[in-house]
């Protein structure tokens, strides 16, 4: 489907022509592979998203609410995203159109009030280097240093290594602009009152919780412009040292930082020895990070990363090597945690700290991991978040399943069974990786201070396998059955599965009212259809924004 | 390879975005965070590495013709290679370089070549330069009254190749001039190709012109065999490239230096000495066919495997090609090796530089596109204080010489052999 020319040429003297397009070579690349990045609801061979009408990149606030005005004038949906990683950034529906933000870019630092004003493209590694000129960083989410702060914040979560110690981006979120879905442009928190940044509840309209929700809103609520998002202290140098050989950076920090693997005997050790981090506000971050590449193969990876002349194809040969199978072993159950010191006291003190911890939970330090040139690499790896697309090293794409978030004790009392779980479909189909079950990998905590744990499994496969596609799919499928069966709440790997359906469209708001109806809170979502009621009468979101028409709210539950 | 057989990278391509960014580990700033002049200058998605993975399997898949715009997308890339490094930080399984220029060559085998492209194509043929306009009967006045070796009558330990910017282009001419009488200077057993001497045809390969670049590389292989030729030396860094690289590649075994390489040798051998001071601050500027796309050829033949069910590694071990040893620091020890001299480091250096706009014909084929890519280098130049901006290759040095930053400002262009003989 296209724009007609009238419509096509209105857009266009908004933007202008050299940021507009509807070419099929264009519009082409603004489509997802739910084979590939489907984030949470696929893994679906032989589809994709829908292609959209035009592209179109606004360059201010006033051209956005131009377009989105525009489109409730015509009523064609529009989406707007990022950096483009995941499937929720790509429109759900034939008449819509996509907005691309890497034109609005702009980074304002605000030291006073320690937080920094910024627009939608701008991504971790963009603001943290910007910041860390002032002694200051900011929280990255676990997708990683590419993706768009705005978008975290706004679209989806926004939590990773840092936040239990930063908060997660809803946290640290203050005042935001935001061209809502019917096109009028909504200042929030102090931005609103005409008082600056610092305060996202007021004086001025608070209203942040309609746009982040728990998980955001995924784009489906109108074109966040900008945003303050709360920095914290970052006591090292004004530009991260980055050493080494392609690929095996590693950062050569002052003595105030160290990166340390901790490991345990037992999942209980594990466990407590998380709350004791919590406690003492020990850790600047804390990630169970490389377990993503499984527990037989981590240490084994870890080689190839830190080598610059290794390859995937040592894997086999580090594997039968027993120094290396001693290691892996050493850290089967572990974490990763990096301290950072604010004084030399500091620093002892909570290396002090750490002692303390290891001798409590019986734990050790990994050896490996204490080489000087891994440490370092560690320390890059955590602290930038940049080589987050190693989720996909192993053979081209993965999802994340399990998610065994509910209460630290009570995950962590099944993650054995669930590992389990994974290395027996491994080990009798084809479709994954073989990587040791266990490949649990997720944040200290999604809050700051800890608390909310958040877990995956990586389930590695090959999108350019059907085969493997549809046999990752279906471990998924069975993963859930078992959360299910233990009432652990919803997979993982199938969250998102009423948000877009396999073919990459919307689904109808039939099937939201058929499985929103039947939730133990429907009252929430048909909350959500009155928001959606209020701000976006036209309906050009699509169905990442989860509503329940009021009329079918069960009658005993009205 | 065809473009179809790229097929499972298209599907292997993650979407993570990394290829439009230096790696993140070397970010220092947002103003010069990003890598890609494609996508910089032209906005869309689709012209960084991830969209023309995606367009090309649109086209392999046939749900796509070709639109003006997709030839457009297609042949404005650089063929720069700072995508294939960004993406190698973490992929082993991506060739993304590989893919763009597959993707160009299955354009121009599909007839979708823009015309200022056919008429390189033809100067190639006709007078073997891709300079239009210049003549084969022009391309040794550079040397005229120099007396080096001729190799079509004798032998001679090193072959100076000059390439044809440095050729034909009188304001460059004299670099070569000066780097050829230094190495006589120096005692070296240098000579010319005389008839051998033609273009490398490089820029062909980089604009997807696959048959006429093994066209004329193998017969350039032929007379450089004839003449007996033990090693090249070349000061332009895209001859360097097709030499070392794909030359290499058709089975050319010919030792090949960059002039800078030979000069670091000529220093540490004490055959180079510096009298006069140069008390300036520069910038060096890595060319990307010297720099991350200059690793040496290794031959392989193989196939890929899955090993623990869906873990993809090539049989036998697969060369990889990520930047990580190109040639970096002979230039900088040569500059630090000038008495006076500072070296001021830019934010994007070494396999993650910025690519002055020249490559893959663009000087040629875009000038607006090409002269923006080289403004932008000069910005960031000029950020770190810098007095001059130095390189290795004739293309950067005209590139970056005709444009100018963002804030209408020029900047000194050196090529590296300028400053040592003013310091000698
Ligand atoms: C490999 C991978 C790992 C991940 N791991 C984590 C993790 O550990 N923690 C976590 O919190 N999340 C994680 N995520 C989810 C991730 O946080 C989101 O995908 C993130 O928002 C991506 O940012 P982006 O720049 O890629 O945005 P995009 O993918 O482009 O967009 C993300 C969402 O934000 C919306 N959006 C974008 N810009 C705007 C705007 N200006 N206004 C309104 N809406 C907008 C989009 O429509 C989309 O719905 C992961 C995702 C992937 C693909
Ligand atoms: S080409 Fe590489 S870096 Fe770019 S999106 Fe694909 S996987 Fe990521
Ligand atoms: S080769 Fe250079 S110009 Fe071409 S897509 Fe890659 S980074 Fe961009």
């Amino acid at each position: 489907m296209k724009l007609s020319p009238e419509i096509y040429k209105e857009f266009e003297e908004i933007v202008g022509p050299r940021y507009i397009s509807q070419d099929p070579g264009v519009l082409e690349t603004y489509r997802c592979m739910p084979a590939q990045s489907s984030a949470h609801y696929g893994p679906y061979w032989d589809h994709m998203t829908p292609t959209p009408m035009a592209v179109i990149l606004p360059g201010c606030t006033e051209e956005v609410q131009g377009i989105v005005r525009l489109c409730n004038k015509y009523k064609i949906k529009f989406k707007a995203g990022g950096s483009f990683w995941g499937a929720m950034a790509y429109i759900g529906s034939d008449y819509s159109i996509q907005l691309d933000m890497r034109r609005m870019r702009k980074i304002e630092i605000d030291v006073k009030n320690q937080l920094a004003i910024i627009d939608p493209y701008v991504n971790g590694a963009m603001l943290q280097s910007e910041a860390m000129k002032y002694g200051f960083s900011c929280n990255i989410p676990g997708v990683g240093c590419s993706s768009s702060i705005v978008a975290s914040a706004s679209g989806w979560g926004g939590v990773g290594p840092s936040t239990v110690c930063s908060g997660g981006h809803k946290e640290n979120l203050c005042a935001l602009e935001w061209v809502l879905p019917n096109g009028e442009l909504l200042r929030t928190g102090t931005a609103g009152s005409g008082d600056g940044w610092f305060c996202g509840e007021g004086p001025g309209p608070s209203t942040r919780a309609f746009l982040t929700a728990s998980m955001g809103v995924c784009g489906e609520m109108g074109v966040v412009t900008k945003m303050a998002m709360r920095l914290y202290p970052w006591p090292g140098p004004a530009v991260l040292p980055s050493t080494g050989t392609v690929p095996a950076y590693k950062a050569a920090l002052p003595d105030n930082f160290r990166c340390y693997t901790v490991c345990f005997p037992s999942w209980d050790m594990w466990a407590k020895a998380l709350t004791m981090c919590y406690d003492s506000d020990l850790v600047y971050l804390g990630h169970r990070q490389f377990n993503m590449f499984g527990r037989d193969l981590k240490g084994a990876m870890i080689r190839i990363l830190t080598d610059p002349d290794k390859q995937l194809c040592d894997l086999e040969e580090l594997l039968s090597d027993p120094e290396v199978k001693r290691q892996t072993e050493e850290m089967k159950l572990e974490f990763q945690i990096v301290l950072a010191g604010y004084t030399k006291r500091d620093m002892e003190l909570k290396e002090a700290i750490l002692q303390e911890i290891l001798k409590e939970c019986d734990a050790w330090l990994s050896s490996m991991m204490l080489e000087p040139d891994i440490e370092n690499w560690a320390l890059l790896y955590l602290i930038r978040l940049g080589h987050k697309n190693l989720n996909y090293v192993m053979c081209g794409s993965y999802e994340g399943n399990f998610g065994l978030n509910p209460n630290l004790w009570v995950s962590a009392s099944y993650m054995e069974e669930a590992a389990a779980f994974k290395k027996q479909w491994e080990d009798t189909h084809t479709s994954i990786v073989k990587n040791g079950g266990d490949s649990e990998m997720g944040s200290f905590s999604f809050t700051g201070g800890g608390g909310a744990v958040g877990w995956e499994f990586f389930v590695d496969f090959d999108a350019y396998d059907k085969d493997s596609v549809t046999g990752a799919c279906d471990f998924i499928d069975e993963t859930e059955k078992w959360m299910a069966e233990r009432h652990l709440g919803g997979d993982m790997g199938r969250s998102n599965k009423y948000l877009r359906q396999p073919n990459g469209y919307d689904w109808p708001q039939e099937k939201h009212n058929e499985l929103f109806s039947k939730v133990p809170q429907p009252h929430v979502f048909a909350y959500q259809w009155k928001v959606r009621e209020a701000i976006n009468p036209n309906l050009l979101g699509g169905s990442y924004y989860r509503t329940l028409d009021p009329e079918m709210i069960p009658e005993n539950k009205r | 390879m065809a473009l179809k057989d790229f097929l499972p990278q298209m599907y292997r391509c993650s979407s993570c975005a990394n290829c439009k960014f230096i790696p993140f580990d070397k970010v220092q700033s947002a103003r010069f965070s990003e890598n890609c002049p494609s996508i910089c200058y032209f906005s869309f998605h689709s012209y960084a590495a991830r969209g023309r993975y995606q367009l090309a399997k649109a086209l392999v898949e046939e749900r796509l013709e070709f639109t003006d715009n997709i030839v457009d997308v297609i042949h404005n890339c650089t063929s720069c290679g700072a995508c294939d490094v960004a993406c190698k930080v973490c992929r082993y399984n991506l060739d993304v370089l590989d893919h763009n220029l597959e993707l160009k060559a299955y354009a121009v085998e599909k007839g979708h070549a823009y015309p200022r492209q056919k008429e390189m194509i033809g100067s190639l043929k006709s007078e073997q330069t891709m300079i239009p306009g210049m003549k084969k009967k022009d391309r040794a006045g550079w040397a005229d009254g120099l007396k080096a070796k001729d190799l079509s009558k004798e032998k001679a330990e090193v072959a100076f190749f000059a390439g044809c910017k440095y050729s034909y282009d009188p304001e460059l001419q004299k670099i070569a001039r000066a780097d050829l009488e230094l190495l006589l200077k120096c005692g070296v057993d240098a000579g010319l190709l005389g008839a051998a001497d033609n273009c490398c045809a490089g820029r062909a390969y980089q604009m997807g012109f696959f048959d006429d670049f093994r066209d004329r590389a193998e017969k350039n292989i032929r007379a450089f065999e004839a003449a007996g030729v033990k090693t090249i030396v070349t000061p332009c860094s895209d001859c360097y490239h097709a030499f070392k690289r794909l030359y290499a590649k058709l089975g050319m075994d010919i030792k090949v230096m960059h002039f800078v390489e030979y000069l670091e040798s000529l220093i540490n051998d004490g055959r180079i000495k510096f009298t006069k001071q140069l008390p300036m601050t520069v910038t060096y500027h890595d060319p990307c066919h010297l720099g991350r796309l200059g690793e040496p050829y290794i031959p392989w033949e193989g196939k890929d495997k899955k090993i623990l069910n869906q873990v993809l590694v090539y049989e036998p071990r697969k060369p990889r090609y990520n930047g990580a040893y190109g040639i970096y620091d002979a230039p900088r020890n040569i500059l630090r090796s000038i008495p006076g001299l500072r070296l001021a480091e830019m934010e994007r250096i070494r396999e993650y530089s910025w690519c002055c706009g020249a490559g893959g014909g663009i000087s040629e084929t875009n000038p607006d596109f090409s002269s923006w890519t080289a403004g932008e280098r000069i910005t960031e130049a000029l950020s770190t204080g810098a007095e001059a901006i130095v390189t290795a290759c004739p293309w950067c040095e005209s590139n970056l010489r005709s444009s100018q930053a963002e804030d209408g400002r020029k900047l000194p262009v050196f090529d590296i052999a300028e400053l040592v003989l003013k310091a000698l």
